[in-house]
């Protein structure tokens, strides 16, 4: 029994150790002679199809929307800070820092961050449980790191405390959102009566509006059903930025297409290891869901256990909708099924708010406290769509760009007032 | 098992040695334990065509000597010959491949193979990279089987055998490796008398080909009937070496334990008091569920033995498990000084003044990784003064395992060593020693002397004379029938789980109980009766 | 036949003796970490990086400094420490009545939420009440988990492998439902159960040496008294080396199975409230953990014997809490330690390999618990 879990762990470490240097590259597909790859852009200076913008929170981008900016590092790289000393270190959440998700686009996001300003690259712990979360944190401040990113929101508490306990260190914590009594601790009441700027000034928590991103794949599911029907499932409904999500894709479909249909399924009403950690009973409850409901775009907020919602997609030969990350580079391996049947992806851009925050640490810009990232700083936005079927038609291009500006000026509604209730 | 081919053994047909240099020779073979000198330059040869008996005491080093030939020991000093050549023997399956087979106690087959697949377990003939060339083994099995006189099936499955053809199992596969020396140990432990007979005719018929047989017992009898020589080993030198025809079972049993024994032990007379133990047509079934005991019913009364005779199997020990309460009772009734203790746990009725000394002492009566001082106690540890509340006291355990080392002679460099590293005998003087410690009104000794040598067969059988001549009822059982026409004041024989003959011990006579042993003393064999499941026998 | 050999009780002797029983577990040991050298070496170029031979020097440098290079390293490692040794003294209780208690994993994490609960009922109270109080329900919460499997054994059965991994199961569900229904912080938006007042344990050495760990180091004396000091303890040893021994002799194996069990995930609960009282202060549905399946390698090379636990779960302590260091120093994965922790178990599982090819002649064959789980595996000791 042990010695099964040992071996995997044996043949784990061996791939993580073979996968964590070039987990960087996505798959490049002759397919789309288009711009440069969204999200997860290479290293190395892509030829620019837009000006370069500094992604700071109150620029505006004039990108196409779903083009995230360049980095700064691939033109803006000889910059005043091009020698910073800052030592920066990430803690992931449990799991492994290659995930294709979470912790490998915030750790991308610091190495990126690290190269813009010239600083060292930064370093990973992965923790081995959840006790180890504040362990984790104080090795970094024990070796005098500047800036430490924590990602996820299970790390909350520890990054609290160690940034209550650090006030010269900088914090970034990745999906974390600040709300503290009047001494700096987290507060369990949620009164949040305490300023976190003034408190925690160095702490960035960073948080996504997940609804503005569904939205945008709502009118992308909107207007390429044939059917009129499409669907969206769940992890779990007891997490807001889930509920949040499918909200925004409730409310773009609806009103992309009024006459649409949008089945909406949880693969869990309780447990979060089915909810987020379960591919295959993921791929048996969109199968099933799937057959019950005839959707022909399938929409899934279910972390892996959603990979598997996206398989039986593929399997019955409709459209799947990636969520958090551009999902068809994280599951292009060209043995996935999967491959050619995702439209496109609603992303929170992890890497671009990491970067972006490291850059302002760098720069002197930074402030601490809650940082929402949205359209206006181009925080979300959904991948361009690199299946080669064209079902992104120009015309479904300019819907989500007017949405984006709708966005923007404050003018479209993504979230209804339960905004991630139940 | 081994995995070296035959192919590698050196083909013991091909330009055989002349007849005049043994088959074996091991000259001043010396193996030294920490503490203990296992074997002292022991000398033994071995002719072609010749059953060599080697008989010693339990820890005598017989077995010693044996694993130096098997490989499985280095000998400290000394050289072993085969054919007139120096060999060195580095492991069992070199020794394997040089012709030599050993044949143990307990079986080495898997239960759910065929007896064919059990045989080429280790050396399969392949019809291909893939596939097992089966029909190949059975043709040399069933060519073996008719040359030597074997009754096997190839493809029986050798769960469904009984003992005595697991023997011939093991037996076969031994020649199968074209083995020419075969060290058998203790072959007829497990078997019944017919099935020894049987065994004994076909080591004939062994030695008559050109196999040389080591043969190791301690039973006396036999090694007098089957050995063409007997090599005699104690404290690991060789004592004496004896023809049988010049020879007496007094004369071998004196060279084995270095005094004069009694073979016999007296019992003298026994003036039965009142009943202590009725039985009252007792029911028991088996593990499976098949009936093993069936309408039992029996007195002893207070300082008599009853004798239980019967070939093992017939539902002795699930008789006995019932009545200490290790197997619940399907119906009937036990009563202990008309005290009805059917269905009572074993704890009660050990409180009760009964004392067991099981069947099988490794699985029920001793904890062999434990040191002896907890064995000692095992059914007594929370007992004062063994124990104050629930906290142990080591001293008092310390002191009474010290007592009864000394009274029972349990031979032990010291009082805390694990029970595993006892020779048999002083195994069984250890449960002996627990169970007899102390006034009882019952003692029900089931085998109590398998697979001991005759000096403990001698302590314990006076020990138990000892307990008849203060009271206590004993019931005895034992597949060996001399030691229950020896023993006895009454004798019942137990056949199929009915009891159907009792005789007067001391008139009883020995073919009388013989054929009821066998028979059952009816025409016709039952045909409800399942060979209850054997348990194996252990030493 | 066995010979009989007397102890030798001379310098030398004694040297031997002590050499026998630890040379397995430090060969394995060693041996493993020869293999995690070997794996971060040949590792570098599958993952396009140059071959570095000081990499496994830079390794082990940072996980050794990480565990024991300065005071708040080594409460660091006696803190990983702490639920380790608790968790390994349940599980090698069970070795020693043979059973193979799986259900480690469950039972801490039933226990630490139990904590939760039981904190949460006392969370305004003194602490010299919330303490015990919130430690007492880990300790029921672990043994109710592993009582659960030792009554289906007993009973009906059942092998315990089988229920404990179900258990297992069900725990992480049960914690999930608990989290983020009837324990949840009310108006959190995450699933995460309220904090635990007053029964936090206070730090008593450095920045998180909390009182937990020090009741971890005391409950080890308590375990051996009970295994090899009292009668109970006793029949729980007679249990597992015979069970139909145990029997003959009076025991009642089916009882012991029970309480052994419940005894065992008490430990394993009382690790998961430490933790929880003393390190995290609440638990998130989805709390992860590997302490119930480290605790296993630590029972099998502390032999089961308390005190070999002690050691044993120092050492994998002190690894867990050396390879964040390592991570950040040398760039190793935190993977590396489960690698070299599942060698240390194959080598000591496959131990007649080791004593063949190191010819240790005198070594001890006596694995106690490897050789109680292999013969209880799949086979059914009560009748």
């Amino acid at each position: 029994m042990h010695i099964k879990r040992a071996s995997v762990a044996l043949i784990a470490a061996l791939t993580i150790a073979a996968c964590s240097g070039a987990a960087a590259t996505p798959t490049p597909l002759p397919a789309t002679p288009t711009p440069a790859p969204v999200v997860t852009p290479a290293p190395t200076p892509a030829p620019t199809a837009t000006p370069v913008v500094t992604p700071a929170p109150t620029a505006t981008p004039a990108a196409t929307p779903t083009a995230s900016p360049t980095p700064a590092a691939s033109t803006a790289a000889p910059s005043p800070s091009a020698s910073s000393t800052l030592k920066i270190g990430v803690v992931t959440d449990v799991g492994r820092v290659d995930d294709k998700n979470f912790n490998q686009f915030s750790f991308e996001g610091a190495k990126l961050g690290a190269t813009d300003i010239g600083a060292a690259a930064p370093q990973v712990v992965v923790p081995n449980s959840a006790d180890e979360y504040a362990s984790d944190i104080q090795q970094y401040v024990s070796q005098s790191y500047d800036v430490i990113v924590t990602v996820g929101f299970n790390l909350y508490s520890a990054t609290v405390a160690a940034a209550l306990a650090n006030p010269n260190i900088w914090f970034i914590g990745v999906d974390q959102s600040i709300c503290v009594d009047a001494t700096g601790k987290d507060d369990p009441t949620f009164a949040c009566k305490g300023d976190p700027k003034t408190l925690l000034p160095h702490y960035i928590g960073i948080s996504f509006e997940e609804d503005q991103a569904g939205y945008l794949a709502g009118i992308v599911a909107a207007s390429i059903s044939q059917s009129h029907i499409i669907g969206a499932i769940g992890g779990i409904n007891l997490v807001p930025a889930v509920v949040r999500y499918i909200q925004g894709y409730q409310l773009g479909a609806m009103a992309t297409d009024p006459t649409v249909s949008v089945k909406i399924g949880y693969v869990s009403k309780s447990d979060f290891t089915k909810a987020f950690a379960d591919p295959a009973g993921g791929q048996t409850y969109a199968t099933q869901f799937i057959q019950a409901n005839k959707p022909d775009v399938l929409f899934q907020v279910a972390g892996s256990t959603g990979n598997g919602v996206l398989q039986a997609a593929c399997t019955a030969g409709i459209d799947g909708i990636g969520v958090d990350v551009d999902q068809w580079g994280s599951l292009s391996a060209a043995t996935d099924p999967t491959y050619g049947c995702i439209v496109t992806s609603a992303e929170k851009h992890l890497s671009n708010a990491v970067e972006a925050s490291i850059q302002q640490i760098s720069g002197g810009t930074a402030a601490g406290g809650n940082v929402e990232y949205n359209a206006t700083n181009d925080g979300i936005g959904v991948s361009m769509e690199q299946d080669g079927k064209g079902l992104i038609t120009p015309a479904i291009q300019t819907l989500l760009d007017t949405a984006l500006a709708g966005m923007k000026a404050g003018s479209v509604t993504t979230c209804p007032t339960t905004c991630g209730q139940p | 098992m081994t995995t070296s081919p035959p192919a590698a053994a050196s083909p013991p047909t091909a330009d055989p040695p002349p007849s005049s240099v043994p088959a074996l020779e091991m000259r001043g073979i010396t193996k030294r334990y920490p503490g203990v000198i296992a074997n002292d330059h022991i000398d033994l040869d071995l002719r072609r065509g010749e059953i060599h008996a080697l008989l010693g005491e339990n820890g005598a080093g017989k077995t010693t000597l044996m694993n130096v030939l098997y490989g499985l020991a280095t000998p400290d000093e000394g050289e072993i010959l085969l054919d007139g050549k120096v060999v060195d023997i580095g492991g069992p399956s070199d020794a394997i491949a040089r012709g030599i087979s050993m044949v143990h106690q307990h079986f080495m087959l898997v239960p759910v193979l065929s007896v064919a697949e059990n045989i080429v377990l280790g050396l399969e003939t392949m019809a291909n990279r893939v596939f097992l060339d089966l029909g190949e083994a059975r043709r040399r099995i069933r060519d073996l089987a008719a040359r030597f006189g074997f009754d096997i099936d190839p493809d029986a499955k050798v769960a469904s055998l009984s003992v005595g053809q697991q023997q011939r199992v093991e037996i076969l596969k031994a020649l199968y490796r074209e083995a020419r020396i075969l060290v058998l140990d203790e072959p007829t432990a497990v078997l019944t008398p017919q099935e020894t007979e049987e065994i004994f005719v076909l080591l004939r018929r062994l030695a008559e080909n050109g196999r040389s047989i080591v043969f190791i017992s301690h039973k006396l009898y036999e090694v007098l009937e089957i050995a063409d020589r007997i090599t005699v080993i104690r404290r690991g030198r060789v004592v004496g070496e004896r023809a049988p025809k010049e020879t007496s079972e007094d004369e071998l049993a004196e060279l084995m334990v270095g005094r004069e024994v009694q073979l016999t032990v007296d019992r003298g007379v026994s003036d039965p008091g009142a009943v202590t133990l009725e039985v009252d047509a007792l029911r028991v079934t088996d593990d499976r569920g098949h009936p093993a005991v069936r309408e039992v019913s029996l007195q002893v009364r207070a300082g008599e033995i009853l004798g239980i005779a019967g070939v093992a199997g017939n539902g002795q020990d699930e008789l006995v498990e019932a009545i200490v309460g290790l197997r619940s009772v399907a119906g009937g009734r036990v009563t202990l000084k008309g005290k009805d203790i059917t269905g009572a746990s074993p704890r009660h009725i050990h409180d009760s003044q009964v004392a067991y000394v099981p069947a099988d002492r490794h699985r029920f009566g001793l904890i062999l990784s434990f040191p002896i001082t907890d064995n000692l106690v095992l059914n007594r540890y929370c007992d004062a003064p063994f124990a104050r509340g629930i906290i142990r006291n080591d001293e008092a355990v310390l002191a009474e395992a010290k007592d009864n080392i000394a009274e029972y002679d349990i031979r032990t460099p010291s009082a805390t060593a694990p029970v595993a590293t006892l020779s048999g005998g002083n195994q069984q003087k250890l449960v002996v020693a627990r169970e007899f410690d102390r006034d009882l009104a019952l003692l029900v000794l089931d085998q109590p002397t398998r697979g001991l040598d005759v000096g403990s067969i001698e302590f314990i059988h006076r020990q138990v004379i000892a307990k008849r001549n203060a009271g206590t009822a004993v019931l005895l059982v034992s597949a060996e029938l001399d030691e229950v026409l020896e023993m006895s004041d009454r004798i019942s024989v137990m056949y199929r789980g009915e009891l159907v003959a009792t005789v007067d011990g001391r008139t009883a006579d020995k073919n009388e109980v013989g054929l009821l042993m066998a028979t059952g003393g009816k025409a016709k064999p039952d045909a409800e009766w399942t060979q209850p499941i054997d348990r194996g026998a252990t030493t | 036949m066995s010979v009989a050999q007397p102890p030798d009780r001379s310098l030398s002797g004694r040297i031997r003796a002590a050499w026998g029983i630890v040379a397995l577990p430090l060969l394995s040991i060693l041996l493993a970490l020869i293999v995690g050298a070997l794996v971060m070496i040949l590792s570098a170029p599958i993952a396009g990086k140059p071959v570095d031979l000081g990499l496994p020097l830079t390794a082990y440098g940072a996980l050794f400094q990480g565990s024991v290079g300065n005071f708040d390293a080594i409460i660091g490692t006696l803190r990983t420490t702490a639920p380790l040794l608790l968790a390994g003294l349940g599980i090698g209780l069970g070795f020693k009545a043979g059973l193979f208690n799986i259900g480690a994993q469950g039972q801490f994490l039933i226990g630490g939420i139990a904590s939760i609960a039981f904190a949460q009922l006392v969370h305004d109270m003194d602490p010299l009440i919330a303490i015990p109080f919130a430690l007492l329900g880990g300790i029921l919460g672990g043994a109710l988990w592993a009582f659960i499997p030792g009554v289906l054994k007993a009973t009906r059965g059942a092998h315990e492998v089988v229920t404990t991994i179900m258990m297992n199961y069900i725990a992480l569900s049960t914690l999930s439902y608990l989290a983020s229904g009837p324990l949840k912080l009310p108006l959190s938006p995450q699933p995460v159960t309220a904090g635990v007042g007053n029964a936090a344990l206070p730090i008593l050495l450095g920045r998180d040496g909390h009182l937990g760990i020090l009741i971890a180091f005391l409950v080890v004396p308590l375990v051996w008294f009970l295994l090899y000091r009292t009668t109970r303890g006793f029949e729980i040893r007679a249990v597992g080396a015979n069970p139909d021994a145990a029997r003959y002799a009076g025991m009642k194996p089916r009882r012991l199975i029970i309480l052994t069990m419940s005894i065992a995930g008490g430990l394993a609960g009382l690790a998961g409230a430490g933790n929880i009282l003393g390190v995290n202060h609440q638990m998130s549905a989805s709390f992860s953990t590997t302490v119930g399946f480290d605790a296993i390698t630590v029972a099998l090379l502390g032999r089961s014997n308390p005190v070999g636990i002690v050691f044993a779960s120092l050492l994998l302590g002190a690894m867990r809490a050396g390879a964040p260091l390592m991570q950040i120093e040398a760039g190793v994965p935190v993977e590396l330690v489960d690698v070299v922790q599942a060698i240390i178990l194959l080598f000591l599982v496959a131990n007649a390999v080791l004593r063949r090819f190191f010819r240790l002649r005198g070594v001890s064959a006596n694995l106690g618990t490897t050789e109680t789980m292999t013969a209880t595996y799949g086979s059914e000791a009560i009748r």
